[in-house]
């Protein structure tokens, strides 16, 4: 048994992608050993910033033995009468070195041919792995790279050291112009001199004797052991989560921790501007409600005095321009901010930030009916909620993803009402899937319409989503638009809205493009909750915006799905759908001309159901109208067998087609069954 | 006691030391830039693809960051050191650790962190990969690989060390405020230049002629396009740097709309790019002519 290891040392690495890229690493080697039937023990998938790798320990000298089986010959020419070896078959064992008691018969598919078994005797790991490692790093997948050498390998940061290391010899492949050996490198705050590894299994504490703790899991465990150290015996609570704790073990090799205080007069400041300060210094703890912050940091403990001196400074003058900008925000008031809105264009063409403040205002009125809505407060919200863009805060890049929140707290300084001011707040809500919801309705309904415009305004501007183009996030608000409308249960015809808004833009526009785009967004929140996308294009096929409707639509197909009525009856809609395309001009169902009982019936059985279906369809009581749909398969069975539609007699086919096509529109009613897939159907 | 490390002599120890490694000591552009990206000893000299190492300090103004003299560590006009070296040395980034060891920082006594810093210069089209260097949490450095200039890609991947002299000076002398810096024995660095950031504060987002900023930037960008045609590539991109700056004061100004903003550092741009390809351009010609010349 032996062992490996393998890490790949660059300059500091993204951290949003270093836990993902280690794991892709580890992940490699492993399917690679597996695949090449190379027995390991354990593997430990390393990474600190300045390095990703993996230590897998008891693996085997040498791949297993393989049988095996090369193809000979038919049976019937490779031996003759006597049960002899023919020549042919001589000749196929001198060729491929095999001995008689090697060869078998195996019976196949074209009849029965001789096999020669052979042993195939495994190929040192040490091969392999010099051979393989480098073609796995090239297969290596990030969101952005860099090229630092003249070779032009693509890597997040320059790489510059290779440790590969099998049992006590090198792998001394090259790659990105750097040769692999034995040597590491230790935290730059210790030393610089290169760490000799004699065998894998020194990596660990070696490493840590160089100040890099190479295990992720360990060291994010000492983090959290650290942070809980230096608060002991303090006020207040650490407010951090796991996202932070992981991200700072992306950015430690060596973890120490020291809590920094800042002048109390910043606690005036809002929470949330205090915290993204916090935060953008590099993950800084705030122990909440004290004028005090855990700072984890990765160099020696001697360093502590210095941190702790340069974080006092640096978060200080933070919080100095955060306050001078909040108080000077505060003294210009929000009458002032919104009078340069006129001045602060929005989308090409499409006026100034007050021309869009005055649309979603009146746009506004759309939504009077939902209820509990207090329409003066989301009109006035509507009126406000873009002025803080032109507040000193928001304009510092610094502060920019308090958009909205700033808003809220400038809006209550200058005296609105709490409600207006936290529908302001909210109505960014939700940035991104899965994100918090805005709490209120005003809320919630000025988030709606704020990104219906966004999404209307940016197909008017030009900034249509196409592939991967997607600058202004049409897709994510619309996505938003979708998610907030079901997820709150409002009654709103999503294209009748859109129609509206169109009205208030005074702009010539193809709306289809955009029931097109909204049509798409639903599908895409309906299939992540879960619904089969054959169901969804049944319900979305003659869509009206509405989504509640639809998602309950969906529901009521899922209960039906797989039951045995249910496929027959699907079968029989695709068979209506075939016999309808490339028909036209059929006029209205005749009575008179029914020959057979069949037809009789079929259209009593459609009148009735047709007149029960009205009051289903009101109280939108799908599940009924499924059953009531299914009610009929027997009458429209009986037709299909008894009744030849497409006969000689014109004037009855046309009478039976119109008669397939009412029955097709009753179900239509409903949504285009015919698309939904059956099992083993080919589609 | 360890001895007071002047600001004066801060420059002068970190010019030496990368004069050590073999840099070309150099001196400011004689106009205003934002940064030491703008100089054409930097900007010009990596399109060349060759090798091309050079120190020097840099004047950078910012007018949109003063703070009329109130703020510690904001003013609308601060130093640089500017160091590039192309094509970077594999270890380029012990060479910067040592560096700040040879002007006074024990490593074992600090926190240098490198944080990932996308640099993206948009009005000169060039952007590159690398670090904003944090000591003690202050950003002290920016280390970045360019990756592209003028919108052309890089061959010869050059590395640009953007040492900000004031921080690094405040945590070497222990001082709050930049202001408070020695620059040498007897003089502070608010000494020399506290009256020019109140004026110019002033002067920035109060008392500057919008209108005639606007007409400038118009006739800047027209000179350079003029000279440009002419094959005048470097006094066409010194009005380029001109139009950056005014771009600069006209948005500490106030007034500039988003999309008026978007469309000046478009045009800006457009010029930088244009001086890039045309230099490019007239270098092989010239190559050309001169691989003539010795046949």
């Amino acid at each position: 048994m032996i062992d490996f290891l393998l890490e790949i040392g660059f300059e500091e690495f993204p951290p949003s992608f270093l836990k993902k890229s280690a794991n892709e690493l580890s992940g490699k080697v492993v399917n690679h050993l597996n695949q090449q039937r190379i027995f390991h023990r354990s593997v430990r998938t390393i990474y600190t910033p300045r390095r990703i790798g993996v230590l897998i320990l008891g693996l085997t000298r040498k791949q297993k033995p393989q049988v095996v089986e090369i193809q000979g010959p038919p049976k019937k020419l490779a031996f003759d009468e006597r049960n002899q070896p023919t020549e042919m078959l001589q000749g196929f064992m001198k060729a491929n070195n095999l001995k008689r008691s090697q060869i078998v018969v195996r019976k196949i598919k074209k009849g029965e041919y001789v096999c020669g078994k052979k042993e195939v005797v495994g190929a040192n790991t040490e091969d392999i792995l010099y051979e393989e490692v480098p073609k796995i790093l090239k297969t290596l997948e990030f969101p952005k790279t860099m090229i630092w050498t003249k070779g032009g390998t693509k890597f997040p940061r320059p790489i510059r050291w290779i440790v590969a290391l099998l049992d006590r010899r090198p792998l001394k492949f090259e790659f990105a112009g750097v040769r692999a050996d034995r040597h590491s490198m230790p935290n730059q705050h210790f030393s610089f001199k290169p760490i000799r590894l004699e065998k894998p299994r020194e990596y660990i504490n070696f490493l840590r004797h160089g100040g890099v703790i190479v295990d992720p899991n360990e060291r994010r465990k000492l983090i959290v052991k650290r942070i809980k150290k230096a608060v002991e015996k303090m006020e207040g609570k650490p407010l951090c989560t796991n996202e932070m704790i992981e991200e700072i073990n992306c950015t430690t090799e060596y973890p120490e921790a020291v809590v920094v205080e800042f002048d109390e007069q910043y606690l005036n400041l809002p929470e949330e501007v205090l915290m993204t300060v916090l935060k953008a210094q590099g993950n800084l703890i705030w122990l909440k409600p004290t004028s005090r912050f855990v700072c984890v940091f990765s160099a020696r403990k001697k360093a502590l005095q210095n941190v702790k001196k340069g974080y006092t400074l640096v978060v200080g003058s933070k919080l100095y321009d955060a306050l001078f900008y909040y108080k000077n925000d505060s003294k210009q008031g929000l009458t002032r901010m919104e009078a340069n809105t006129k001045r602060m264009m929005w989308l090409n063409g499409l006026g100034s930030l007050y021309d869009k403040a005055s649309r979603l205002s009146d746009f506004a009125d759309f939504f009077k009916k939902i209820p509990g809505l207090n329409l003066q407060t989301l009109k006035r919200a509507a009126r406000l909620c873009k002025v803080d863009l032109l507040s000193e805060m928001i304009r510092e890049k610094d502060f920019t993803s308090l958009q909205g929140i700033m808003g809220g707290h400038y809006a209550r300084i200058s005296g609105e009402e709490e409600a207006v001011a936290s529908a302001i707040k909210e109505h960014y809500l939700p940035k991104f899937a899965g994100d918090k919801m805005p709490s209120t309705k005003e809320g919630v309904v000025l988030s709606v319409i704020d990104k219906i415009d966004n999404v209307v305004g940016a197909f008017l501007s030009g900034n249509r989503p196409s592939g991967s183009y997607d600058p202004l996030a049409v897709r994510r608000n619309g996505y938003a638009v979708v998610n907030l409308i079901n997820s709150n249960s409002f009654d709103i015809t999503l294209f009748n809205a859109v129609d509206a808004l169109l009205k208030l833009y005074k702009k010539d526009i193809e709306h289809e493009i955009l029931f097109e785009f909204f049509t798409e967004r639903c599908s895409r929140y309906l299939q992540d909750k879960k619904y089969r996308y054959d169901e969804i294009n049944t319900v979305l096929a003659r869509w009206k915006g509405d989504i509640v409707d639809a998602r309950m639509r969906c529901a009521a197909l899922k209960k039906m799905s797989g039951k045995a009525e249910f496929t027959k009856l699907v079968i029989g809609q695709k068979r209506v759908r075939n016999i309808l395309k490339n028909v036209q001009g059929l006029g209205k169902v005749s009575t008179e001309l029914f020959k057979q009982s069949a037809e009789k019936k079929l259209f009593k059985k459609g009148m009735e159901t047709d007149g029960q279906l009205k009051t289903l369809f009101e109280a939108r009581d799908y599940q009924k109208i499924l059953d009531l749909l299914l009610a009929m398969r027997p009458d429209i069975d009986k037709f299909f067998d008894d009744v030849l539609v497409m006969c000689e007699d014109e004037k009855l086919k046309k009478n039976r087609l119109a008669l397939v096509s009412l029955i097709n529109r009753i179900f239509l009613c409903f949504g285009d069954l015919s698309r939904i897939v059956i099992e083993g159907e080919k589609n | 006691m360890r001895k007071l490390r002047t600001f004066e002599n801060i420059i002068l120890d970190l010019s030496r030391y990368w004069q050590k490694k073999g840099c070309l000591l150099y001196y400011p552009y004689n106009s205003e830039v934002g940064a030491g990206t703008f100089n054409p000893a930097t900007f010009i000299r990596v399109l060349d693809n060759k090798p091309w190492k050079i120190c020097y300090v840099e004047i950078c103004k910012r007018p949109r960051d003063g703070r009329y003299a109130e703020n510690p560590l904001r003013f609308q006009q601060f130093y640089q050191l500017q160091v590039v070296m192309q094509p970077a040395p594999t270890n380029i980034q012990r060479f910067f650790l040592e560096s700040l060891e040879c002007i006074g920082f024990k490593l074992k006594e600090h926190e240098v962190r490198f944080v990932e810093g996308d640099w993206d210069a948009p009005t000169l089209g060039a952007w590159g990969l690398g670090w904003e260097v944090w000591l003690d949490g202050l950003e002290i450095t920016q280390f970045t690989y360019f990756q592209q200039a003028g919108g052309l890609d890089l061959k010869e991947i050059p590395v640009e060390l953007s040492y900000g002299l004031e921080r690094i000076a405040m945590l070497l002398q222990g001082v709050k405020s930049a202001f408070d810096l020695k620059w040498n024995n007897t003089l502070t660095w608010g000494d020399v230049h506290r009256q020019n950031e109140i004026e110019f504060s002033e002067y920035n987002f109060l008392a500057a002629d919008a209108r005639l900023l606007v007409s400038l930037f118009n006739q800047y960008e027209a000179e350079a396009v003029r000279l440009f045609e002419k094959g005048l590539i470097l006094p066409g991109y010194d009005h380029t740097i001109k139009c950056s700056h005014i771009f600069n004061v006209l948005e500490a100004r106030g007034g500039i709309s988003i999309s008026e903003r978007a469309k000046m550092i478009a045009r800006v741009r457009a010029l930088a790019t244009q001086a890039a390809q045309l230099y490019k351009q007239k270098m092989s010609e010239q190559n050309v002519l001169k691989e003539g010349a010795k046949q």
